[in-house]
């Protein structure tokens, strides 16, 4: 019974941490119809851009955080300006064959700059400790991280409903002619989304250092779990991809406690499945098909 | 007629003072470029992208390394085998796979590599999980075990070449023309009568049933295979190769994937970051020349022999 709690309190907390990446792939495929393989190289980036802050600058581990996504925000505009601007017009394809080779040149820069070694962050100081849970000790860093997972989450959904930059990118989502016709300048609104999205999966690199690790091929797992997450809830549907997230996160922890490996052959085959039956997502209505 | 000449020419290149060890590196080049022509076959010539291509690859090795281990280790046999277990699981993928198109499809074909290569990790009775499978036996043909280094070379060779003129035939053919009206255009192709989910299911068991030649080669070269070998950023990798050699020329793959092995290895011995290198050059031929070295060997070809009219 234990085993079982603390394998769904894993599953939840991850599932509250997936949502920062898979929003952000899933915001820049409504938008721009922009399939994002860079997405989890991105995320190492974060993950290295907390290392230089905190080794590099000397920061503390929170200035460090916030760093993170600022340093790689820049280098996401210059990738959206020059790589993924000039091929909007060329099938949606092209976009997952550019950013695919993306990734492979940030993967490679990270390895060039640092190594292929792992580092081990410890979390913060106050943080260091265990929580009890119902006679479960359970890290505090990472309850704290999956709080802060939802709080920044919750402003991507509040700044996307009640502000007016958040209008414009639901009217682009919907209709980019129209958008554009009524006056909405789509092609900044992309470049700025795009920035965003690439943000958020850094500060989840830097966020999950002190639990995941900070390696070169971090992102590998993490773009495909969000890949899957956002499928589920149909790409390109913010709300679909919430409850994405956690059916993929609780799936994983919860069923790689049981049966190990064969878990994640499971999910991956329901996904396939019910990509092929659904196109448009499970939860709601994407637009891939 | 080309293939025969160039054939003829890698086949006497390890008599002519090639060293052993760019004898092995080739093999593994002309080995890629079945797999990368088999891709073509998908992406080039039906406009089917797949991210899942690792798959028929990898399915081929493990097929052909567990048969020679356990049953015979003679070539043919153990080919059969393979092509018969990529084959049959090409049929049952394609048929659910090739409802879709575009991005659903390529991501789709990732989720099913996913699926096998979670097997391959967690199957430990047959495939021996995250070690893969190892001491896979040389092969044998007529009784004659082929040794590694030049034997296997000339035998990779000639399945090259017969790769290339069977596939050379089938582009030509009234399927292969067919397979290019869809990949022009699915809803007008279906207007004028074509068949668009048969001709694109057969289409995918073809390239499996080739790429699978050449994950039964690559096993006998390395001895044997790991799970790595059906991980979605090899699927990534030949597609890297077929794109950057050039999509629908068959000829482009075969180049692309010698040069993807000859550069990797370059590369890796010279400077550490070959991964960064590499996806700028893939992007800079994404984004510049969509028809990838063969199309720009083909452009300076026609500059200096242009063709009067």
């Amino acid at each position: 019974m234990n085993f079982f709690f603390v394998s769904v309190l894993n599953g939840v907390v991850y599932g509250c941490f997936l949502l920062l990446t898979s929003l952000g792939l899933s915001l820049v495929f409504g938008l721009g119809r922009v399939v994002n393989f860079a997405h989890g190289a991105l995320y190492a980036l974060g993950g290295y851009a907390l290392i230089v802050g905190m080794h590099g600058a000397g920061a503390g581990y929170w200035p460090a955080l916030i760093l993170a996504p600022l340093l790689v925000v820049p280098v996401a505009i210059l990738i959206e300006r020059v790589a993924i601007f000039p091929i909007r017009h060329r099938p949606e394809i092209y976009t997952l064959l550019v950013t695919f080779g993306i990734s492979f040149m940030i993967v490679g820069a990270i390895e060039y700059a640092f190594g292929t070694g792992t580092t081990l962050l410890p979390p913060p100081a106050p943080f260091v400790t265990t929580v009890d849970i119902f006679g479960n000790q359970y890290p505090v860093y990472r309850l704290l991280a999956a709080v802060v997972s939802l709080f920044v989450s919750a402003g991507v959904f509040a700044v996307i409903l009640f502000t007016p930059v958040g209008l414009r990118i639901r009217a682009v989502t919907d209709d980019p002619g129209m958008a554009e016709a009524l006056g909405v300048n789509t092609k900044w609104l992309l470049t700025l989304v795009f920035g965003c999205a690439a943000g958020l999966a850094a500060f989840a690199g830097a966020l999950g250092a002190p639990i995941f690790a900070v390696h070169p091929e971090m992102g590998t797992n993490i773009l495909l779990d969000s890949f899957l997450a956002v499928i589920l809830g149909g790409l390109g549907n913010l709300a679909g991809s919430v409850i994405g997230a956690f059916v993929v996160a609780l799936a994983k922890s919860i069923g790689g406690g049981y049966v190990t490996d064969w878990s994640i052959a499971v999910l991956f085959l329901v996904v396939a499945i019910a990509l092929i039956f659904r196109p448009t997502g499970v939860f709601g209505r994407g637009r891939v098909a | 007629m080309t293939i025969a000449v160039v054939a003829g020419l890698l086949a006497i290149l390890p008599f002519v003072g090639a060293a052993p060890f760019t004898i092995t590196l080739l093999t593994e080049g002309l080995i890629f470029a079945i797999w990368a022509m088999s891709l073509d076959i998908l992406v080039g010539y039906t406009g089917l992208v797949t991210f899942g291509h690792a798959a028929a690859f990898g399915l081929g090795s493990y097929a052909a390394g567990f048969f020679a281990r356990e049953v015979t280790t003679d070539f043919f046999v153990t080919l059969l085998f393979a092509e018969v277990v990529v084959i049959a699981v090409a049929v049952t993928i394609g048929f659910v796979v090739t409802r879709v198109s575009g991005i659903a499809f390529a991501i789709i074909s990732l989720c099913i590599a996913q699926v096998l290569f979670q097997i391959a990790v967690a199957w430990r009775d047959v495939t021996e999980g995250m070690d893969g499978l190892v001491g896979v036996p040389l092969p044998k043909m007529f009784g004659v075990t082929i040794n590694a280094g030049t034997e296997l070379y000339l035998l990779t060779v000639v399945t090259l070449a017969a790769v290339c003129i069977g596939l050379r035939r089938l582009v030509e053919s009234p399927f292969g023309r067919t397979l290019q009206a869809i990949r022009t255009n699915e809803d007008r192709a279906a207007a004028v009568g074509i068949n668009v989910r048969l001709n694109k299911w057969l289409a995918f068991i073809i390239s499996w049933a080739v790429a699978g030649v050449g994950g039964t080669l690559m096993v006998f070269l390395k001895a044997g295979t790991t799970p790595m070998s059906l991980h979605w950023t090899e699927s990534g990798n030949v597609l890297v190769m077929t794109i950057f050699g050039g999509l629908g020329t068959l000829f482009g793959p075969v180049i692309g994937a010698i040069s993807f092995v000859f550069l990797r290895d370059e590369f890796t011995t010279r400077f550490e970051a070959w991964q960064l290198a590499f996806g700028f050059v893939f992007v800079v031929v994404v984004l510049a020349f969509p028809t990838g070295l063969a199309g720009i060997i083909a452009r300076v070809w026609r500059s200096l022999w242009p063709v009067r009219s």
